[in-house]
């Protein structure tokens, strides 16, 4: 007869190796190890030495274990529902962190914007057409605005534009823009201005100073003169600063050794 | 006359700013001009080319375009996006409408003008209806890949080219697409890596489309095929505007070397009827580049950097060959721009956005121990002219007028929404400032400040046509009264002038006579009757009270205000007719004064000239010579000159930007010599000479 090894249950291909996804918690992994090259228990794993122990205790006589089915089963049951209830666990745990999170930045949210009341006079405001101010350059249109978003004109500023100017508040003395507007226009002007520049005056044209400019008289005359040469009052600004500062100061020094 | 010792002033740092934009209106003759700095201005060219009316600059407008549409309204356009409409009675801007396009390039009316036209930086081009009220967009015409620099309508209002960036598009009005794009060379026969602008295009009747780049050519389209028909390589810098005709049988573009060229549509042989643009006449009248012109029937407009509006008559297009057919250049203002303290010695120079102040320098009196110099001797300085204030404004906005009072303690400006008065102290060595705050709102955009002879009132005249007097009292003032304008009328007043006593004040609109009002009674006096040139000078004499009025047309009147009729010498030379040389001035009279010791005396000057009329001397006639170029020879040379003829005129002084008597032997005369503003220009494009 052949002598049979009493053989540790087996416990089946973890379930949690099917169910998880990516997130498997540290202490299944450690505990099931999950590399197919590394049986995590049976008797593959354990020692030779344990065999002979174990051999040495039993006789050799002695029929295995008997492992009923339904035990096997049983057990397989229990770890699957072990293994299922830690995951579901884990995940409510981390979507109550999440739910927590967001209702931080709710919270800091609201603390940043305007106070209700003001909100609702924004968005209940009506629809003014024309608003002339004296002395005000700037006008704006909403009806004009709105024609536009319907056209769909191509310019982005229009959509942006649409909540730019609306009265807020009684008294209609001031007006609401925002300045994202505003510096996106300036922008732009900048732009078209540094484009005109570089167009004119930039690399490339070919521009020469006033003075070389009438100069050229200067030189085809018959009595040919000097270039025409302008006052550069910017020269030596450093030196004749010093020079003054060393002027008070002598005299100072002048002034007291004369009184002296 | 006598003798005078003349304080010659030349450290008004004024510089005009460069002309941008050219538009001409033939049903009213008029050009509108504008400039670098926001400022737009209206001259009136049968008017003797004076400027009547202008509109003043500001910071964020930089105006890009300009043009006239029906009913003589006028539009502008900038880089803020916006697109201005201004009011030509009132003198103020009705309204600015943003047309969400980001920086506006270009604007054209179209022909019926009924609809207006605009090319936006982000490639659109968006058409308004122009409605009597306001403007009102009515759609986008097919977007572009760059930005639109140049517009151009075909007269019969179907088709519009668009030039933009090394292209141009040739768009349908009616469905708003594009038709053709035509491809711009670089460069005439080559290629190069700047990319080619075209600064402008003019569409034809018969289709043809012309375009100006900054390769330096000038380009023939034809519309219906999109394809090049000739090329002109005229420049080897850009070519930057271009201007048609309304026959179409002419065209001027001008370069940015300061030339100026003429296109005319000549037929190829004299009796045949084809014909072919030919170039036939080059003009160099700039020394900068020219940004704008303009063609109007009988004219070439030109403008540009070099800040000189230049109108030259065609020859063929004159029918009378006199002296209106000469070459105009305005280079100086047509207003007063200084202000004189006669009792301190002090100018107030006004510029666009602050104001100088300064303090006249002073030479060693002669007494009987010092010969006393010889005419035309520089007399020494001992006390050096010295600048005591300079005060900035507020805000964007240029400064429309200023004044100083005549004991120099009063200082008062305008910009179009704010007035300024500030009150001076002068304590030993140092001067202090103080502002007089909450003037009131209605003395806003005032287009003249003027105060009393005894500087305690202030009269401002208000671009709605009212004139309003004020009380100064020692820190504050009070409101006596305005003059409202006549009913239904709504026009500025644009000069005042007070007489010397505080009983009258005369003020002079754009179209209606010039009005006088008694200031103890606080009514209107009489009104001198309407006379159809613009005034350019008002004055008051101190003693007889006659009221001096210089017109755009180089006429002179004399009016007594106690008697309310012309006077007898105004009437003897208005029968005799001025000297044709002195109706052959360029430039306008801007200021008249008087003499106190010699009320036969009046002295008046223009941008060229001095001139010291004496009513008490016989009138020239056309035979006699009216300037004597040369300085006197001897005694009895003076004293023929003296009795000769009642002008006196002296073109010692000039470029004259202001002249006035300080006391009975001192004048004043502040020049500005041309080569002082050139120094402070742009550069311009360099020119290669032979030999240099």
């Amino acid at each position: 007869m052949v002598q049979l090894r009493p053989r540790v249950s087996r416990t089946p291909a973890s379930a949690s190796a099917m169910v998880d996804e990516g997130q498997p918690a540290s202490e299944e992994e450690a505990e099931h190890g999950l590399l197919l090259g590394q049986p995590s228990s049976g008797a593959a794993a354990e020692p030779l030495q344990d065999d002979e122990e174990g051999d040495s205790e039993f006789d050799e006589d002695e029929a295995p274990e008997e492992l009923t089915f339904a035990s096997a089963q049983a057990e397989a049951r229990e770890e699957e529902r072990r293994v299922r209830e830690t995951v579901r666990r884990d995940k409510a745990l981390l979507k109550e962190k999440r739910k927590r999170r967001e209702e931080l930045f709710i919270e800091q949210k609201k603390r940043k914007l305007l106070p209700d009341t003001v909100l609702e006079k924004l968005t209940t405001a009506p629809q003014t057409t024309i608003k002339k101010s004296p002395g005000k350059l700037k006008e704006v249109i909403l009806q004009k605005k709105n024609e536009e978003c319907e056209k769909g004109s191509d310019s982005k500023k229009t959509k942006e534009k649409v909540q730019k100017v609306q009265s807020v508040g009684h008294n209609k003395s001031y007006l609401a823009v925002r300045l994202k507007d505003q510096d996106l226009r300036d922008s732009r002007q900048e732009a078209a201005k540094a484009f005109i520049q570089n167009c004119l005056y930039g690399p490339g044209t070919n521009r020469t100073t006033v003075n070389k400019f009438l100069s050229l008289d200067n030189k085809r005359l018959p009595v040919k003169k000097a270039a025409a040469q302008f006052l550069n009052n910017a020269w030596g600004t450093q030196r004749k600063q010093n020079a003054k500062r060393f002027k008070r100061r002598w005299m100072v020094r002048r002034m007291k050794t004369s009184k002296n | 006359m006598g003798e005078f010792k003349v304080h010659r002033v030349r450290f008004f740092n004024y510089v005009p700013s460069g002309i941008r934009c050219v538009a001409y209106n033939n049903q009213s003759n008029r050009l509108a001009v504008s400039r670098t700095d926001g400022t737009v201005e209206i001259y009136n060219l049968s008017a003797n080319y004076f400027q009547e009316k202008f509109f003043p600059g500001h910071e964020s407008r930089a105006t890009e375009a300009l043009c006239w549409a029906k009913g003589q309204r006028l539009f502008s356009a900038g880089l803020n996006g916006e697109i201005i409409e201004y009011d030509l009675q009132a003198l103020n801007i009705k309204y600015a409408m943003d047309a969400f396009g980001g920086p506006i390039w270009s604007m054209a009316a179209s022909p019926s003008g009924s609809q207006l036209l605009v090319g936006c930086e982000d490639g659109s081009v968006k058409l308004f209806q122009i409605t009597p009220g306001k403007i009102q967009f009515e759609r986008n015409f097919d977007r572009q890949k760059s930005r639109i620099l140049s517009l151009s309508w075909r007269p019969s209002g179907t088709h519009i080219a668009a030039g933009s960036i090394d292209y141009i598009s040739v768009f349908d009005v009616k469905s708003g697409s594009a038709i053709h794009k035509m491809l711009v060379d670089r460069q005439y026969m080559g290629v190069s890596k700047r990319k080619c602008i075209i600064w402008g295009v003019a569409f034809l009747s018969d289709g043809t489309v012309i375009s100006v780049d900054s390769a330096g050519k000038v380009q023939f389209w034809d519309s219906a095929t999109g394809t090049l028909v000739k090329n002109h390589l005229i420049a080897n810098a850009d070519v930057q505007s271009i201007a048609v005709s309304d026959q179409e049988d002419s065209f001027v573009v001008g370069t940015a070397e300061g030339t100026v060229f003429h296109f005319q549509l000549v037929s190829v042989t004299s009796n045949s009827s084809e014909k072919q643009w030919v170039r036939t006449k080059p003009f160099q009248h700039h020394t900068h580049d020219v940004r704008a012109v303009a063609h109007s029937p009988t004219a070439l407009i030109s403008g540009g950097t070099d800040t000189h509006l230049v109108i030259r008559p065609l020859m063929e297009k004159v029918e009378v060959k006199n002296y209106d057919a000469a070459l105009r250049k305005i280079t100086f203002p047509h207003r007063r721009l200084i202000s004189c303290s006669k009792k301190k010695q002090l100018l107030l120079f006004q510029f666009a956005h602050h104001l100088e102040l300064w303090q006249l320098g002073s030479t060693v009196a002669t007494g009987k121990f010092l010969v006393p110099g010889k005419n035309g001797d520089t007399l020494p300085l001992s006390k050096d002219a010295d600048h005591l204030l300079h005060l900035k404004t507020k805000g964007p906005e240029n400064i429309i007028c200023s004044c100083i009072s005549p004991c120099g303690s009063w200082i008062a400006y305008s910009t179009a929404s704010r007035f300024f008065l500030y009150r001076l102290s002068y304590e030993r060595d140092n001067i202090s400032l103080q502002r007089v705050s909450k003037m009131p709102a209605f003395l806003r955009s005032a287009l003249q400040i003027l105060f009393s002879e005894d500087s305690a009132k202030l009269f401002v005249a208000s671009n709605q046509g009212s004139l309003h007097i004020i009380r100064l009292l020692e820190g504050s003032f009070k409101h006596l009264h305005t003059f409202q304008p006549q009913s239904g009328t709504v026009e500025s007043m644009c000069l005042l002038a007070v007489s010397p006593d505080g009983n009258w004040l005369a003020a002079s609109g754009t179209s209606a006579g010039v009005h006088v009002y008694n200031v103890k009674n606080l009514k209107l006096h009489c009104t001198v009757p309407a006379y159809n040139f613009p005034v350019t000078a008002l004055a008051i004499a101190p003693s007889t009270n006659n009221l001096v009025i210089a017109h755009s047309d180089q006429q002179v009147f004399e009016y007594s205000i106690p008697d309310k009729q012309y006077t007898e010498w105004s009437r003897t030379i208005q029968k005799q007719g001025f000297h044709h040389l002195w109706l052959q001035r360029d430039t306008p009279i801007t200021h008249i004064s008087f003499h106190l010791k010699r009320p036969m005396h009046i002295l008046l000057h223009d941008a060229y000239m001095f001139c010291i009329i004496d009513k008490s001397l016989p009138l020239p006639n056309d035979k006699t010579l009216l300037y004597n170029p040369l300085p006197p020879k001897n005694e009895s040379d003076v004293i023929r000159r003296r009795t000769a003829h009642a002008f006196k005129i002296s073109k010692i002084y000039k470029p004259l930007l202001f002249m006035d008597l300080l006391d009975e032997r001192t004048l004043v005369a502040v020049e500005r010599p041309l080569d002082d503003i050139i120094a402070q220009l742009p550069p311009p494009i360099k020119k290669k000479k032979f030999g240099t």
